[in-house]
């Protein structure tokens, strides 16, 4: 793509998503959701296989159908209650037509079935994109009306949801659908906390973005997208080999690492609110989660698989790839434990 | 007679929609989305919205839906799929029909009962003649149309990049190789 076009696409994605967090009426929230959805495409398609333009139609046909609903949301809003300012929602019928849509939009459960296909067809980067920076503008909304949505319609998508990310993810070998799966796993634990304290939703997004972006960092510098191409880093990288292994950890929930804030969080607040079936339940079903990330972790870093002969002599080039911002995003996908109550305070 | 004026070209907007959202082959989904979309102009201009019924016919109908329709004629198939052709989309056209009828029996049952679905309906006149209040003397679509360009700069400016933006979003993706 052309880099003038490259720059006025990106930065429609990013003033979409602008749009949605700074407007106060609901005719400009859809409108940036709608001019995201538009302006990633062209991104999604970055490589004209079949492939990716089948993983483009796909997201394009669950987010109108999604942007659909939260219109009619926001219409039903309208009429029952005479304005278009973001407020609490007191009738139930435009909340839950609302919560379903943005779940659309997040890939929850059980809305989750594009969100694999899509990330697989499209390259890396892509998938960066769209399972980072995608999930910040439907969240801000639901921390917008979490005082007004129905519990039992989140504790419930939020319970397929886990169930979904970590089973769905056991079998495969493709990194860009075990990443998938992990988002619609955090997906979950992010939609469990929403009625109790969105604050922790928006912790958990924070620190999910930052893990998610620093995996796929080091997916690309090799530009591996299976787990056998992982598997033949030790070779080439011998550090990436160390590091995705503590991000794999840290995407697992594993303490002393961040990713351990976000579940402790959760599980405590849930505890709090005598929820402590569901408590017990998401930490169970993070274990599912934690298997694929061990498999990956097994198969680079703490085993050398069986290879050919020519694989375990490679060249050892000097890296040339550039790696802005990894070192930060891995330093805060390992360590940011001792700051937890720091991090509370800022969000 | 206005009131049946509106009433029937409600009917053939409904039956429209139900008969594209059956999924025929798209020149005659597009067929049908001229239809709805010229008769939707005249459920606007019949509400007194006489600038936006013409606007939306000149450019929407005249502009876009041509466009379109040249696109899918260049695309087509040999036997494109009618309704009729297919039992599935006949299938589909036919429960889209009963149900849109079984509805409007359910929520028009009588003069006197009110029925609430999303709002409250009081039968027939209550669906025709839609009043969402008094505004004096001046044309309420006038009003909205200058508020647009006046206190709504902001939302012109985001409309006219969005477009653009669907603009270049169709020729990066058209463009293959």
């Amino acid at each position: 793509m052309k880099p003038p076009i490259l720059t006025i696409i990106m930065s429609t994605v990013i003033s979409g998503t602008i749009m949605v967090l700074i407007s106060s009426h609901w005719l400009t929230i859809w409108i940036g959701f709608e001019m995201n959805m538009l302006a990633i495409i062209p991104i999604l398609m970055k490589k004209f296989n079949p492939r990716a333009m089948e993983a483009s139609t796909k997201y394009f046909l669950t987010q109108a159908t999604a942007s659909m609903l939260l219109m009619l949301g926001i219409t039903i809003n309208l009429l029952l209650t005479g304005q278009w300012a973001v407020l609490n929602m007191p009738d139930p019928i435009a909340s839950n037509m609302m919560t379903v849509a943005l779940a659309m939009k997040l890939g929850l459960s059980p809305f989750h079935f594009w969100v694999p296909e899509v990330t697989q067809g499209i390259p890396l980067s892509s998938g960066m994109i769209l399972l980072t920076w995608q999930k910040i503008a439907p969240l801000s909304i639901l921390y917008q009306i979490s005082p007004s949505t129905n519990p039992n319609l989140l504790m419930a998508m939020a319970t397929m949801s886990v169930l979904m990310g970590g089973w769905g993810g056991l079998n495969q070998t493709q990194l860009r659908k075990i990443l998938a799966y992990s988002s619609i796993a955090h997906m979950g634990w992010m939609i469990a906390v929403t009625t109790y304290n969105p604050t922790l939703m928006l912790l958990n997004l924070v620190i999910y973005i930052m893990m998610t972006l620093g995996a796929f960092m080091l997916f690309m510098l090799n530009s591996s997208t299976t787990t056998l191409s992982l598997s033949h880093m030790w070779n080439k990288f011998p550090l990436i080999t160390s590091l995705i292994l503590t991000i794999m950890l840290s995407l697992g929930g594993l303490p002393p690492l961040s990713g351990f804030i976000p579940k402790w969080m959760i599980i405590h607040e849930l505890t709090k609110n005598n929820m402590i079936i569901m408590a017990t339940f998401m930490a169970i079903t993070a274990l599912l989660n934690l298997y694929f990330y061990m498999r990956l972790t097994y198969a680079t870093t703490l085993t050398l698989f069986p290879s050919m002969n020519i694989m375990k002599m490679k060249w050892q080039f000097e890296n040339t790839k550039n790696t802005t911002l990894l070192p930060l995003l891995i330093v805060i996908s390992t360590m940011l434990l001792p700051l937890s109550p720091m991090m509370l305070t800022l969000l | 007679m206005m009131t049946y004026v509106v009433f029937i070209l409600s009917v053939i907007f409904v039956v429209s929609f139900v008969g594209f959202s059956s999924k025929p082959s798209p020149i005659y989904g597009g067929l049908v989305l001229i239809v709805s979309g010229a008769v939707g102009c005249g459920i606007v201009l019949s509400f007194g919205g006489s600038f936006l019924g013409l606007m939306v016919f000149l450019i929407y109908l005249g502009g876009m839906l041509v466009v379109f329709g040249y696109t899918t004629a260049m695309a087509t198939e040999q036997y494109p799929e009618v309704w009729v052709s297919n039992k599935a989309v006949l299938g589909a056209f036919i429960v889209g029909l009963l149900s849109e009828l079984l509805a409007a029996c359910y929520i028009l049952k009588g003069d006197d009962v009110e029925v609430e679905v999303v709002l409250k309906f009081n039968g027939a006149g209550d669906w025709v003649i839609y009043d969402t209040g008094d505004s004096g003397f001046f044309s309420e679509e006038a009003m909205g149309i200058a508020a647009l360009y006046s206190y709504g700069t902001w939302l012109v400016i985001v409309t006219g990049w969005s477009l653009l933006i669907g603009v270049l979003v169709i020729m990066e993706v058209t463009r293959g190789n």
